[in-house]
C-alpha cells in the first residue's frame, strides 16, 4: 500500500518544483497508469517510491511518502528496494555486468543474500519474465525487448511488491514493446503485485489498467479515476495538458463531438469492438483514399538502385531498390536492425553508396558536392543534441544560412521568421543544450528547414515527446509536405505511420520486403509479422470488426473511422 | 573497442585472474630488461604455447589477434636500423649503404631484438587478456585484493559504456556532417571539430551515467559496507600450482639461456 501526503520535491538548481503537492493512496494489487506531459514529475514520483528520493537524488522534499508503512525518509534504500522496484526506460543504461545471471545476482549481492539462496532466486526471476533459458547468455547478445525483460527480472529477484515501469518501451521496436507488455500482463495475472505504469503507447495496455492518474505540467494531480471516467469525462483537460490518450478513447471522443455516443465509453480495443457492435450500424466502406499522384514531370526525389551494404562481414542492406516520388510522405518501418537508418544514411552520404546506386532528383549522390547536398536533403537525427554545433539558439538557425553565403539582412529575416514559426523566439539567446526536450526537437527541425531543402528525412521525429509537442511537429511536417516537400520518416510508431505516411517501405533483415501505400501495409498481416511489426491499434480494431462485418475493414486512424461513421449517420438522418 | 577475451572454460580461464598476473608479471618485467634476441624468442614461444594449449584458444583466432601487431613490429624492424644511435653500433660490419646512410649489422640486430622484446611483452599480456573475463578480473580485485566494491562495480558498469560512446561518436559525426561541417581541414579545423563533438558526446555520456547510477542505486548498490558474492572467486590449490610451475619453468628457461651464453646483457646492468 502506498500513501502519499502533500508530497513536494524540488531538484537542486531548479526554480520550480517537479512535484508540487501530490496526495495519493494506492491499494495493494492495483494497476495504475500514470500519465502527464514531459516534465510533469512522473519519474520524480517513481523515484520517491523506492527511496532514491530523498536518499540519493539531490533536492528538497516535503510531505510524507509511506510504502507499506515505511516512511521513505527513515527507511533505507536497501529496505525500500525490496518494496518497490523500478524498470527504467533505457535498456542500454541499466546493466552493470556482462552476463544475464550475473546481472540478476548484482541486486541480490547488494542485499547480502547468501550465495546458496541466489541460484533459485535467479532462476525464479528469469522464469517470471519468460527468459529462463537465457541464463548464461551475454547481456549484449539480447534484443531490446529481451534486455528490458532482463532488467525487470533483476528487479523482481529482489522481491518487491510494487513495480514501477517508467516508459519501459520507449526505446523498443513494436515486437519488443509487445514482449514487455505481455510480461507485464503476466505479472498482473499473478495478482500479487501493485503495478504503476508510465507509458504512452496505451492501447495494448489499457485492458490491464484499473486506474488512471494524470499529472499537470506543474506537478499536481490533474485527474484520478477509472479509465472510462478519466478518458471519457476529462478528455478536454487531458488534451489541453498534452497527455497521450488511447486511440480508442480519442476515437470515442471525436465521435461524441459529432453526436455519436458509444456506451459504455471504450478505453480498450475489446470495449470498442463491443460498443461498435452494439451500435448495429451498417457502414459503407471508405474505399481507398486516392493518393496524390506522383508528379511525373519530375525525376523521383530519391531513387535507390541495387544498393547493398556490409558492415564488416555482416550484410546490412541487401540489394535495395526504391523510388520515392517528389512530394511523397514516406515511412521507412521495420524492426530494430532491419537496416532503416543505414539506408537513410546512404541518402545523405554519411555512408557512401557506390556510384549510380543513389540518385537525388535524378542526380547521382556521389556526384553532388557535400556543400550542395545539404541544401537538397535535410536529415533530423533521433537525438536533437547530436546536431547542435553552436552556443546559441539563433546562431544554430543562422548557421546553415551563413553557409549558403546569404547577405546578413536576409539571414536575420529568415532566422527571425523560423524562430517565430517554431515558438523559439524568446529562447534565441539560450544555449541549445539547456532547452526542454520538445524545444530541442523543434530547434533541430528548424535548423534543418532553414536551408529550405526539398527533401527532409527524420529519424524517430516524435521520440520522447509528449502528445502536444508530437502533434505540433507532425502538423508542421504535414504543412511542409502540402507545400510540396518530400518527407521521409523512420519510426517504430505505427499509429504515426497510419496517420501521416502515404507510403511505407517495409524493411526486414536488410531487405526491402514491401513498398506501397500505407493502407496496403496494414491489411497484410503476413507481411507485418514477417517484418516483426504490429498493427496500429485502430487497424487492429478495424480487423476485429471486419471479422463480423466486412465493411469495417481497411480503417486505420481516428479520421478513417470518424469519416465513415459520419457518412453513415448523415445517411441515417436523411432517410 | 572490442574486447579480446575469448570465452571458454579452459584451465587458464578457470584460474583466478590474479594468479595469472602474479605468475606472468615478474617474467614480463624481466623480458622488458633483456637486450638479446634469443630470450624474447624463447618466451614468445613459451607464452604462445601455454595460451593456445591450456587456454584452448583456437590457433587461427590467436594468429588473427597477433597479426596486426606483427605489422607494427615489421615497421619497427625496418626503421630501427636507420634510427639507432650510430655510436652504439660503430664497431659492427656494414650491412648495406644507401647514399650516405650506412646501415650496420649491429643496428639490424638491435632492431630485431627490440622488436622481439616488444612482441614477447605482448604475447605475455595476451595470455592474460585472452583468457580473462574483465568482470572476473574486477571481482578478483574486489574479493582477493580488497579493492572497494563500490569502485570495482562502478568500473564494471563504466566498461559497458565504451562501445556505446564509440557508436555515439559515429552518429554525432554524421549529424555534424549533415549540418555542413566538412570533415576536412587543417589542425585548427580539427580542433574545432573535436570540441564540437565533445559537447554532445559528454552530454550523452553524463546522461547515460546518471541513468545507470539510478538503476544501480535502486537495486540497493552501496547500501551495505559489504556484499555477498554469487561467484566467489578463490585462490585454489591449482592457482598456487600454476604460479609455482610457471615461475619455475620461466626461471629454468632463463638459466638455460644464460648457460648457453644467449641471455645477453640486461638493460639495468648496461645503464649502471
Amino acid at each position: 500500500m502506498i500513501q502519499i501526503q502533500d508530497f513536494h520535491f524540488k531538484y537542486i538548481g531548479r526554480k520550480a518544483e517537479a512535484i508540487a503537492g501530490v496526495d495519493l493512496h494506492i491499494q495493494q494489487g492495483e494497476t495504475v497508469l500514470l500519465l502527464g506531459p514531459s516534465g510533469s514529475g512522473k519519474s520524480t514520483l517513481a523515484l520517491a517510491l523506492n527511496g532514491l528520493i530523498p536518499h540519493i537524488v539531490g533536492g528538497r522534499m516535503e510531505g510524507q511518502v509511506d510504502i507499506d508503512g515505511l516512511d521513505n525518509r527513515t527507511a533505507t534504500v536497501a529496505e525500500l528496494s525490496q518494496k518497490v522496484g523500478i524498470l527504467f526506460q533505457d535498456p542500454e543504461a541499466q546493466f552493470v555486468t556482462m552476463t544475464v545471471e550475473d546481472e540478476i545476482a548484482f541486486g541480490l549481492e547488494n542485499l547480502q543474500v547468501p550465495p546458496e539462496e541466489m541460484d533459485s532466486r535467479i532462476q525464479e526471476a528469469l522464469d517470471q519474465v519468460g527468459i529462463g533459458h537465457y541464463r548464461r547468455r551475454r547481456v549484449d547478445a539480447l534484443s531490446g525487448g529481451e534486455k528490458q525483460r532482463l532488467a525487470l527480472a533483476a528487479v523482481l529477484a529482489m522481491r518487491p511488491q510494487t513495480l514501477v515501469f517508467d516508459e519501459p518501451t520507449a526505446n523498443l521496436d513494436p515486437l519488443g514493446t509487445r514482449q514487455v507488455f505481455e510480461t507485464i500482463a503476466k505479472l498482473k495475472a499473478n495478482g500479487k503485485f501493485t503495478l504503476i505504469i508510465i507509458e504512452h503507447k496505451l492501447d495494448d495496455l489499457m485492458h490491464m489498467i484499473d486506474r488512471v492518474i494524470a499529472l499537470t505540467s506543474e506537478g499536481n494531480i490533474l485527474v484520478d479515476g477509472i479509465p472510462a471516467y478519466v478518458f471519457g469525462e476529462q478528455t478536454e483537460d487531458l488534451l489541453a495538458e498534452g497527455v497521450w490518450m488511447p486511440q480508442t478513447a480519442l476515437l470515442a471522443h471525436q465521435l461524441r463531438n459529432r453526436g455519436l455516443e458509444l456506451s459504455p465509453f471504450p478505453t480498450t480495443l475489446a470495449q470498442a469492438e463491443q460498443a461498435f457492435g452494439a451500435l448495429g450500424l451498417a457502414i459503407t466502406p471508405n474505399g481507398h483514399k486516392p493518393l496524390p499522384k506522383p508528379d511525373n514531370g519530375h525525376p523521383p526525389a530519391v531513387e535507390v538502385r541495387n544498393l547493398s551494404f556490409q558492415y564488416g562481414e555482416i550484410p546490412v542492406l541487401k540489394n535495395i531498390n526504391l523510388q520515392v516520388p517528389k512530394g511523397d510522405f514516406l515511412a521507412i518501418i521495420g524492426a530494430n536492425g532491419a537496416g532503416k537508418t543505414t539506408l537513410a544514411q546512404h541518402l545523405i552520404e554519411t555512408l557512401h553508396p557506390p556510384a549510380g546506386c543513389v540518385l537525388l532528383n535524378g542526380i547521382d549522390v556521389t556526384q553532388i558536392e557535400s556543400r550542395d547536398l545539404i541544401r537538397r536533403v535535410g536529415y533530423v537525427f533521433q537525438n536533437p543534441e547530436h546536431q547542435f554545433i553552436t552556443n546559441f539558439v539563433d546562431h544554430e538557425v543562422a548557421f546553415g544560412l551563413r553557409q549558403m553565403g546569404l547577405p546578413e539582412d536576409e539571414i536575420d529575416e529568415r532566422m527571425t521568421r523560423l524562430l517565430t514559426q517554431f515558438g523559439l523566439e524568446k529562447l534565441a539567446k539560450a544555449n541549445p543544450f539547456t532547452l526542454s526536450h520538445g524545444e530541442k526537437r523543434r530547434l533541430s527541425v528548424a535548423t534543418m528547414l532553414a536551408v529550405g531543402q526539398e527533401t527532409l528525412i527524420l529519424d524517430e521525429p516524435t521520440f520522447g515527446q509528449d502528445q502536444r509537442n508530437a502533434t505540433a511537429l507532425m502538423e508542421l511536417l504535414q504543412e511542409l509536405h502540402a507545400a510540396g516537400r518530400t518527407v521521409i520518416i523512420i519510426t517504430h510508431d505505427m499509429t504515426l505511420v497510419a496517420e501521416y505516411a502515404h507510403h511505407c517501405a517495409v524493411m526486414s533483415a536488410g531487405e526491402l520486403l514491401f513498398h506501397g501505400s500505407t493502407e496496403d501495409v496494414f491489411t497484410q498481416p503476413d507481411l507485418l509479422s514477417r517484418a516483426r511489426l504490429t498493427l496500429p491499434p485502430l487497424a487492429e480494431l478495424s480487423g476485429r470488426l471486419a471479422a463480423r462485418q466486412p465493411e469495417w475493414a481497411g480503417m486505420q486512424t481516428v479520421d478513417h473511422f470518424a469519416t465513415a461513421l459520419a457518412r453513415e449517420m448523415l445517411w441515417e438522418e436523411v432517410t | 573497442m572490442e574486447s579480446l577475451y575469448y570465452q571458454n572454460d579452459s584451465l587458464l580461464h578457470r584460474l583466478n585472474p590474479l594468479s595469472k598476473i602474479v605468475a606472468t608479471a615478474p617474467v614480463i618485467l624481466f623480458l622488458a630488461l633483456t637486450t638479446a634476441p634469443w630470450t624474447p624468442s624463447v618466451f614468445i614461444l613459451f607464452f604462445g604455447l601455454i595460451t593456445v594449449i591450456w587456454g584452448r584458444i583456437p590457433i587461427l583466432r590467436y594468429l588473427k589477434t597477433v597479426t596486426p601487431l606483427l605489422f607494427l613490429i615489421t615497421g619497427f624492424l625496418i626503421f630501427y636500423p636507420f634510427a639507432v644511435d650510430p655510436a652504439r653500433v660503430a664497431g659492427t660490419g656494414i650491412a648495406f649503404q644507401i647514399g650516405s646512410v650506412v646501415v650496420r649489422w649491429g643496428g639490424i640486430i638491435f632492431g630485431v631484438a627490440t622488436a622481439l622484446r616488444i612482441l614477447s611483452l605482448i604475447f605475455g599480456t595476451l595470455l592474460f587478456v585472452l583468457t580473462t573475463d574483465s568482470s572476473d578480473f574486477i571481482r578478483a580485485l574486489v574479493q582477493q585484493w580488497r579493492l572497494s566494491y563500490r569502485i570495482g562495480y562502478s568500473a564494471m558498469a563504466a566498461y559497458r559504456f565504451i562501445p556505446m560512446l564509440h557508436s555515439e561518436l559515429a552518429v554525432i559525426r554524421a549529424a555534424h556532417k549533415v549540418r555542413g561541417i566538412s570533415d576536412r581541414g587543417g589542425l585548427r579545423a580539427q580542433y574545432d571539430r573535436a570540441r564540437r563533438y565533445a559537447v554532445p558526446l559528454l552530454a550523452t555520456a553524463i546522461r547515460k551515467a546518471e541513468r545507470t547510477a539510478l538503476a544501480m542505486d535502486s537495486r540497493a548498490f552501496g547500501a551495505f559496507e559489504t556484499r555477498s558474492y554469487f561467484r566467489q572467486l578463490t585462490f585454489a590449490r591449482r592457482d598456487w600450482v600454476f604460479i609455482g610451475a610457471f615461475l619455475a619453468v620461466s626461471l629454468a628457461l632463463i638459466l638455460i639461456l644464460a648457460k648457453a651464453g644467449l641471455l645477453g646483457s640486461l638493460v639495468v646492468l648496461q645503464e649502471f
